[in-house]
């Protein structure tokens, strides 16, 4: 397997730490001192005495300076050198196998999700003036959550306007406007080939999923008042417009042909070949 | 395969190779299992504050030991410049601060006792009383114990000083110590405001 | 060290001890002198391993006796006084004599060899911490036959391995059986905590050349965590039961309810240390499959990175779940919901863990000796005392299994499915190193095919009586409940297990005297330990190592692609 060059002989001498008495008195002394609160406290009194000559036995063991023994040995010095050419390495999949060897960048996600929250204002406003005349009616459901004093939840307290409730609706939209469309970033590189559908579907999907299992803790009020119909038009609206958001952006190559270590970022060695054009196929 | 030797020499090494100072990291470690003992007490000490059923309480009892903290306190501040002194090799110095630390400390323990013995012997109050005494024993005599500890070991470092074995090659063991030492003057911090400031 | 030029690229320098032994057998008196004046953290090392096994054996004789007596209902095998005081033994043997000594005995011996340094950073301080651990477990002992207590069979410790207040107040536990246990442990534990300092610096302080934090073997960093755990946990146990002390002796209120103290505080102050003690016990085990996974899989760990993350995160998330040990106590639904879901969140490192494993074995070309096949039961039964943990944490169903035979499945699952498991793993993988034989693979592999059926037979049966409401700790149970037939199967595999153990000690001792040689690296592994002889000398290395990549010895092997170029 590999050739050993000799170079040679020498002698060393090792430095190690003594032997010693005085640990094993001391952990003796301190045992028999906690002994005799159960026993007699005579056995105290010897464990103290233990424990005051290990105590000095061992500062003066380490004290100026620490006690050593010497170990001769003699060493061989070598030089190592392989004769063999190459490591059996894993097999990795050709590229394409699976998946595109294209596809979207995970930002393009965010900027779709940025776009669709926008576009989704417009059927929450509508469903707003319809349903109760009011365009602040949707957004006073949605910040419900924010308002801490909201205790009047009467449909015409809602219509009306309160800058709070403009406030919180705002937070709550731009952030999980940003979350969605962040996980539909991270979900492009498993199903890169159809963002507008993908966005239509999956998005709604979802933001309902999401919604729905949260809505009752966070925002009750707006739990009681939901008018399923028009929040699916509102959802299909963001996933239509992120979805064509993303489908406008540049692709990325998906880096299929590196393996799943490497694209996490998760430097593993002898897993990663070390240059590309050398394919190593040849097992041993 | 035959006997695996031990690699020594390889390309590319390192140039050169500085870990830290074993007892440092040793007294850290220990002070890290101390304050997670004091932490217990200082928890036990805040959650039975004013769950006793009888007197004497906190604030009839207890007075601000003001000359005593400022003792301990600023024994740091000497052990402080007697590690700088031996650093730069100015034995005598770095003994009579080492010195005045030792008798800062001392005053402190004095000053404890005399509270004690007021405690006790004036206002009745045990650590089998109620829960405040058992409390408040607890927690000042573990950091007293502390202190003591501590005492007796500055105690050994100025014998050996007096006896001129002292060099500034030890100043990374003496610094160690003092570690120590700062870290019973900081949890008297803690104790001295949940004691004396939140408690009373 | 040698002057020779450095070699060149594509061959490396290696140092090959040819020291002449001419050691002479010294008498045994001498023998035994050696052994109780070392500072050598080999030795040190396999004292505290065989200590650990002879109480592993104590522990399980008691485990033994509680089946015998629950194996049948109403049976009268002991009286409930030594019921008693036998599964109080149990529980306190198994996690303090015999989990945490052969943890810290791993620890011992192999941190110094990995980091390629010649001792422990404080060497007499590791001398000093064995024998208090060892002088604790004794006096933890005695009391079976020194106890001042008013019985005949004398007055061991009775009060339930977490000795709950009221309980152990002077009015319920009188004489001395209750303070056995609080002075053992105290003693116990200095030595613990101890051997957590000195693992600590010797891994900061005493590293090779060349061995950067984030080369160190995944077994050197998991024993750091362990002990920074330890400095974090064993001090709050020393903490509350100095209290207890004082109450006993000194007439202290700590846990005095009548006066205004609070039992439920010694429950808090337990379980803080409790809980980071489970993961105290059970990341050795996770480092011992960090190291034999990937030598057995012929694949470098994978996601190193996310290893060391993952260790680091369980420390921190298990010092913030103690009170899911006591749901029914009655906590405020805040409270309740906080330790539910900080407990839960324990699942995703550990999740991270798992998979980081399987992806190391994932494509490999595995080989299944014994240490690989008790690693395979290792994982597959830590996930399922992870999944019963999850279920556990849930608060209203933790109000109805409560204390009963379900929580004790659970927790046998991880002790020993687990952390058993992985460390008897890893004393077959080391085995090799400490003693220079190998171990028979034949009785190897029957062990633990042994041991893995009366494991599941025990444990997996054991959830269902918890299930259908038998509680802990209970002496005897009425027949007709529906307990029984279980019961006599847990029993019946309690056995098999024994069986099984003692195979495993019988072959530790034939292969000390009749095992193969081994040589210096019979698993063809990475680490440094595996470089020097075995056993090696007390010096450990002859020349001080130089490492350039997290796996010096395939550097060593694999001159012509070595894995630093990969770093």
């Amino acid at each position: 397997m590999s050739e050993q060059e000799n170079h040679g002989h020498h002698s060393d001498s090792i430095h190690l730490p003594a032997p010693t008495t005085w640990p094993v008195v001391l952990a003796f002394g301190l045992a028999l001192i906690f002994l005799g609160i159960v026993t007699n406290p005579a056995i105290s009194i010897l464990g103290g005495v233990l424990t005051v000559f290990g105590t000095v036995g061992w500062f003066r063991d380490v004290l100026p300076h620490e006690r050593h023994v010497d170990v001769e040995v003699e060493v061989m010095d070598l030089n190592i050198r392989s004769t063999r050419e190459r490591v059996a390495r894993m097999e990795l999949d050709k590229p394409g196998r699976y998946a595109p060897t294209e596809t979207y960048p995970i930002v393009s996600g965010i900027k779709g999700g940025i776009a669709g929250g926008f576009a989704m204002i417009i059927p929450a406003m509508i469903y707003g003036l319809i349903a109760q005349h009011s365009i602040w009616y949707p957004i006073n459901l949605m910040g419900g959550a924010g308002i801490a004093n909201w205790t009047d939840t009467s449909t015409a307290n809602i219509a009306a306007f309160h800058w709070q409730g403009l406030i919180a609706a705002s937070v709550i939209h731009a952030i999980t406007c940003l979350l969605v469309g962040l996980l539909y970033g991270a979900m492009l590189p498993m199903l890169p080939r159809h963002p507008i559908v993908l966005g239509g579907i999956l998005a709604p999907v979802l933001w309902t999923g999401l919604l729905h299992a949260v809505m009752n803790i966070v925002n009750p009020v707006f739990d009681q008042r939901i008018q399923w119909g028009w929040f699916l038009i509102s959802q299909v609206t963001f996933g239509l417009v992120a979805g064509w958001v993303v489908a406008h952006q540049s692709r990325i190559s998906a880096n299929r042909n590196l393996p799943l270590a490497v694209r996490m970022g998760i430097e593993s060695p002898g897993l990663m070949q070390h240059d590309h054009d050398e394919k190593s196929e040849d097992r041993h | 395969m035959s006997a695996i030797p031990i690699p020594v020499h390889q390309v590319d090494q390192p140039a050169e190779w500085t870990q830290p100072y074993k007892g440092r990291v040793g007294m850290y470690c220990l002070i890290a299992a101390e304050s997670a003992i004091f932490a217990i007490f200082v928890v036990a000490y805040v959650f039975y504050l004013g769950k006793s059923m009888y007197g004497p309480t906190p604030g009839q009892v207890l007075e601000v030991p003001i000359f005593n903290t400022i003792c301990l306190l600023s024994s740091s501040i000497t052990i402080w410049l007697a590690e700088h002194a031996l650093e730069h090799n100015r034995i005598k110095r770095f003994g009579a601060f080492w010195a005045v630390t030792i008798v800062l400390g001392s005053i402190f323990m004095i000053g404890t006792g005399m509270e004690w013995n007021k405690l006790i012997y004036h206002d009745g109050l045990t650590i089998t009383t109620n829960v405040f005494g058992t409390t408040y024993y607890s927690l000042v005599g573990l950091h007293a114990s502390h202190v003591i500890v501590g005492l007796l070991m500055l105690l050994a470092v100025l014998v050996f000083t007096l006896m001129g074995h002292m060099k500034e090659e030890h100043a990374e063991r003496v610094k160690t110590l003092a570690l120590y030492w700062h870290f019973v003057d900081a949890i008297w911090v803690v104790v001295f405001t949940v004691v004396y400031v939140i408690g009373r | 060290m040698a002057d020779s030029a450095l070699p060149a690229p594509g061959t490396i320098g290696g140092a090959i001890d040819v020291t002449p032994h001419h050691k002479a057998p010294g008498t045994f008196l001498e023998t035994l002198h050696s052994w109780v004046v070392t500072v050598d953290h080999k030795k040190l090392g396999i004292m505290y391993v065989l200590y650990a096994l002879v109480f592993l054996l104590v522990g399980g004789v008691e485990a033994l006796c509680i089946r015998i007596q629950l194996g049948r209902p109403e049976n009268h095998f002991l009286s409930p006084e030594v019921y008693n005081r036998f599964f109080t033994m149990h529980g306190t043997t198994m996690v303090f004599l015999m989990g945490m000594p052969m943890l810290v005995g791993f620890m011992n011996y192999l941190v110094p060899l990995m980091i390629g340094a010649r001792d422990m950073a404080f060497p007499r301080l590791n001398a000093f911490s064995f024998w208090m651990t060892a002088f604790g477990g004794l006096m933890l002992y005695y009391s079976f036959i020194g106890g001042s207590g008013l019985y005949a069979a004398g007055n061991a410790p009775d009060v339930g391995w977490f000795a709950y207040a009221p309980l152990t107040a002077r009015a319920f536990s009188p004489g001395h059986s209750t303070d056995y246990w609080t002075v053992s442990l105290l003693v116990s534990g200095v030595g613990t905590i101890g051997a957590a300092v000195n693992v600590i610096a010797t891994v900061f302080c005493m590293r090779c050349k060349g061995m950067t934090m984030m080369r160190l073997p995944l077994f050197a960093w998991l024993s750091v965590v362990t002990s920074a755990l330890i400095l974090m946990a064993i001090p709050p146990l020393t903490a509350a039961q100095v209290m207890l002390m004082i109450d006993r002796y000194l007439g202290g209120h700590f846990f005095d309810t009548l006066a205004g103290g609070s039992a439920l505080m010694w429950m808090h102050f337990f379980w803080i240390f409790g809980h980071p003690e489970v993961y105290i016990l059970v990341m050795p085990a996770f480092a011992v499959a960090n190291e034999v996974i990937p030598v057995f899989s012929r694949k470098p760990i994978f996601g190193y990175p996310a290893m060391v993350a993952a260790s680091v995160g369980i420390a921190f998330v298990s010092l913030g779940v103690w009170a899911h040990h006591m749901f029914t106590v009655g906590m405020t639904s805040v409270g309740n919901a906080f330790f539910a879901l900080s407990t839960m969140i324990v699942g995703i490192p550990t999740g991270i863990k798992i998979f980081n494993w399987l992806a190391t074995m994932w494509g490999g070309k595995i080989r299944f000796a014994t240490p690989m096949l008790y690693m395979t039961a290792f994982l597959f039964q830590f996930l399922m005392a992870g999944l019963t943990g999850i279920m556990l944490s849930v608060a209203p169903w933790n109000w109805q299994l409560h204390n009963s035979y379900f929580v004790v499945a659970h927790f046998h699952y991880v002790l020993v499915g687990a952390i058993l498991f992985a460390l008897m793993g890893g004393i077959c993988y080391w085995y090799p190193k400490v003693t220079g034989r190998m171990l028979d693979e034949k009785l190897g592999k029957w062990g633990f095919w042994l041991l893995v059926i009366g494991f599941h037979m025990t444990f997996d049966f054991m959830h269902i009586p918890g299930l259908l409401g038998m509680p802990r700790q209970i002496y005897t149970y009425e027949a007709g409940r529906g307990w029984d037939t279980w019961n006599l199967i847990v029993s019946i595999g309690a056995f098999v297990q024994a069986a099984a153990v003692l195979l495993f000690a019988y072959n530790l001792l034939v292969s000390y005297f009749r095992g193969e040689v081994a040589g210096n690296d019979p698993w063809d592994a990475w680490t440094l330990e595996w470089a020097t002889s075995s056993p090696p000398p007390e010096y450990n290395f002859v020349a001080d190592p130089v490492v350039t990549s997290r796996r010096p010895l395939w550097d060593m092997k694999h001159p012509e692609d070595p894995d630093w170029k990969y770093e």
